[in-house]
Order: structure tokens, then sequence, then C-alpha cells
């Protein structure tokens, strides 16, 4: 299977972090912001091993250090997201208004498997990605619209009293835009 | 150069302590002992254990003596039954997030955190055990790390960075997940800037650094040589015999 982390892209990624290294160096906290214009500037908005290589050659900070921080951050990926990001609220309010069952449901419908990440070392919230990278499921505390609940965001839109039904015609939307 | 000096009362005693020094130090300097694991003197303190809290007059809330500074006129209480609670209840909860067997660990009887538990009179832990299954990283040609063993105290990530400047060892991700890695979470064989000096080991409160060939299952006697060798010795006796 061709990965999108192949090496193809290295020279382009390479430059951008130049130029981030170069535009942060120096100030305090700088690996946040080196990190942060680096993903945002890779098409499937992760941060390769590579890239956090580099990262760490170019600016002198030990490559623990780096690994440490892009890993302690849950808005850093290590993996390749999708195309089409949708984050469902699993906050107490969205939880009581039945979240998990909206969770459990978009998974099965999209053909993930949540059980999956529970091993998986950095699980402390969901992050998962179908296999033709056209769909990301994630999971986040608390959105600050509880009066909303559930709440699900859908590519930075939120989507106030989701149902079941609701959360698939988006889906189903998506999924065929791409196509 | 003289720093100023400040009285402070730990356990009712007055005691001259210098500026700048945490209430730990200040202790220890009158000869006071303060329950520790993730302090080692020499390196930074970073107040991840728990253990050395103390109580402070006029504050209900309790205060890690390794990165509280002292303040004049301060009130320190170092034993009392509070605090024993705490303490137990920190060991507890240390001893179930990982796999602390004794029975079967290479720091058996040389361990901090075994020794902290006997002196705070742990028999048992109340909590549910967590039982994760985590990996041990065999690929140092010396060394060993048992993430099963590992009390996140940070001593090694603090002795490489302070003491040797290679700075291999950092905490990755947050919570339960949290793990000690090296590098970009590469074998510590792979390691580029390890130097092998062997610090982190040395700091090592618990058996999660090791050395190898001390481990209860790498101690294989071989018996049977010994039974061969005087069996041949026989043999050869009676020959010439």
């Amino acid at each position: 299977m061709p990965t999108v982390a192949d090496k193809a892209p290295a020279a382009r990624e390479r430059t951008v972090i130049d130029q981030a290294v170069a535009k942060h160096h120096g100030h305090p906290g700088e690996l946040l912001g080196i990190l942060e214009a680096v993903q945002s500037a890779n098409a499937h908005k992760f941060l390769s091993m590579d890239a956090l290589r580099y990262i760490a050659e170019e600016t002198g900070i030990p490559p623990a250090r780096v690994y440490s921080a892009a890993t302690f951050f849950a808005l850093f990926n290590l993996d390749p997201q999708g195309d089409n990001v949708i984050c469902v609220c699993r906050g107490t309010a969205c939880h009581t208004r039945g979240s998990r069952d909206l969770l459990e449901k978009l998974c099965l419908d999209l053909g993930l498997h949540e059980h999956e990440v529970n091993d998986s070392n950095q699980a402390d919230k969901l992050a998962l990605t179908t296999p033709d990278q056209k769909f990301t499921v994630r999971t986040v505390a608390c959105f600050g619209q509880c009066a909303l609940a559930p709440v699900v965001e859908v590519n930075h839109r939120i989507l106030s009293h989701v149902n079941e039904r609701t959360l698939q015609r988006e889906v189903n939307a998506l999924g065929q835009r791409r196509k | 150069m003289p720093t100023k000096t400040i009285s402070i009362r730990i356990d009712g005693e007055l005691v001259t302590a210098h500026e700048g020094q945490s209430i730990l130090e200040a202790a220890q300097a009158t000869g006071k002992q303060i329950p520790t694991l993730c302090y080692l003197k020499g390196l930074s303190a970073v107040g991840a254990c728990r253990v050395c809290m103390v109580e402070l007059a006029g504050t209900d809330r309790l205060l890690p003596s390794c990165t509280t500074p002292v303040q004049e006129g301060m009130s320190i209480k170092t034993t009392s039954a509070k605090l024993t609670l705490y303490r137990r209840m920190a060991v507890e909860m240390l001893l179930v997030e990982r796999n602390h067997i004794c029975s079967a660990c290479v720091s058996n009887s040389h361990c901090e955190l075994q020794a902290m538990a006997q002196s705070l009179g742990i028999t048992h832990v109340r909590y549910p055990y967590n039982n994760p299954r985590l990996p041990v990283d065999m690929t140092h040609p010396r060394f060993v790390l048992d993430h099963n063993r590992c009390i996140l105290c940070t001593r090694c990530v603090r002795v490489c960075a302070e003491v040797e400047g290679a700075n291999v060892w950092e905490v990755a991700s947050r919570g339960i997940y949290s793990r000690i890695v090296s590098d970009l979470k590469d074998d510590w064989g792979k390691a580029t800037n390890c130097t092998g000096c062997g610090k982190c080991v040395q700091a090592c409160p618990t058996g999660a650094l090791a050395e190898k060939g001390f481990a209860v299952h790498e101690m294989v006697k071989e018996s049977e040589a010994v039974t061969r060798l005087a069996v041949k010795r026989a043999t050869q006796e009676n020959h010439s015999q």
C-alpha cells in the first residue's frame, strides 16, 4: 500500500522546516511554533518522523524533547489525517445526550474500529483515519457548546443537536463531494 | 557569597536556612529526614512523586518540600498522620500504575520504591492494579529499559540532560500513556547521542533501568558442567591407575 509518508515531499517539507526554523529560532518556545507551522503546511496535517528528526537537527533541540512535545499536545498528529476531520465531543453534557452512540455509529459507518486504538501508545484521545484517507474521526473533551449538546465538529464547522441521521447525512454528503 | 539567612520552624524546632534553599534542603541540613523518591541531590527538583509533601502552618494545602523555597517565618511539619496518609496514597498509586513485582525484579531489596513502601508500612494496595502490557527495551548492548518498573520520576531524564549533557531521555505522551523515550521513540540501542555512561541506570530508583546480566532470569547456573568435569576426571584417574 502506498503511504502518504513517502519520501517524495521531503524536499518541499525541508524548505518549510527551514523557513519555520529561521522565523522562530531563538525565541522562547520556538519548538511549538515550528511544529505548528510544519504541520499546517503538510498536505495531510501531520508530522512525519523524518520531519521531526530534521527539526531536531536544524534547531539543535534534542530529538527526545521534540518527540515529547509532539506527543504531549493533542494538536499535533504523528499520523496522516484524512481529508475530512470529524470531531465528536465526549464532554459530560454531550455524553449524557448520547455522544457515545454517535461515535460508535460513526465508526461503524466508516468501518473504523474504536477498540483498536485502546492499546496504542498515545490513545489519550481517539484519532482514527479510514484507509482511503478520506475521513478522520477524533474526540475532544469539550467544545464549550454544552447547551447545543451533542456537538460534532465537521471540518471546523460545529453542528449542534446532532443525531445519528443528521450525522450520517453529513458524512454521506462529504463522501460524495470528494468523488 | 554570603546569602541571606532565614529563620524557619521545622517540627517546632527553630532552624536557620539560606535564601534560595528548598524546604527539603533546609530540613536535611539540620539532620531531618523527609522521604523522597524523585529527588536526587545534585539534580534539579521537579516535585513529580509527591512523597516529600510537608504541612505548612496557615495553609490547608500540602506542599512538595523539594520544590518549595523557604520563606521567613515558615512553620513546617514533616511528619503527621495526614502526611503519612498522603505519602502512602502516592506510593500506592505508583505501585498500581505499572507491574511492580518485587520477587522477579533486578532491583529487589535495592529499590527505593520498595524501601519507601516498607518504611511507610504499605502491606497491601487498596486500589485495583492497572496491569499494563509494556515493552522491555533490550537493544542497548549494556543496559535494559523495563517500562513495567518505571515510576516516571524523570531522574534519568535530568541526569542525562544536566550531568551527562546527552539529552537522550524525555517523557513522551501524557497521563497514563506517559513513557520514557530515547530520541524519537527509537530503540535505546539506536540512540545516536547516548554515550553509554550508565548515569541514568545509577540514578534510577527502581529496576526500570538496569545493567544486563543481573535479572533473576539471566542467572542461569550450569551445574551439569560441574558433573561432566568431575565424571571426566574420575574416568581419567581410573585409566591412569
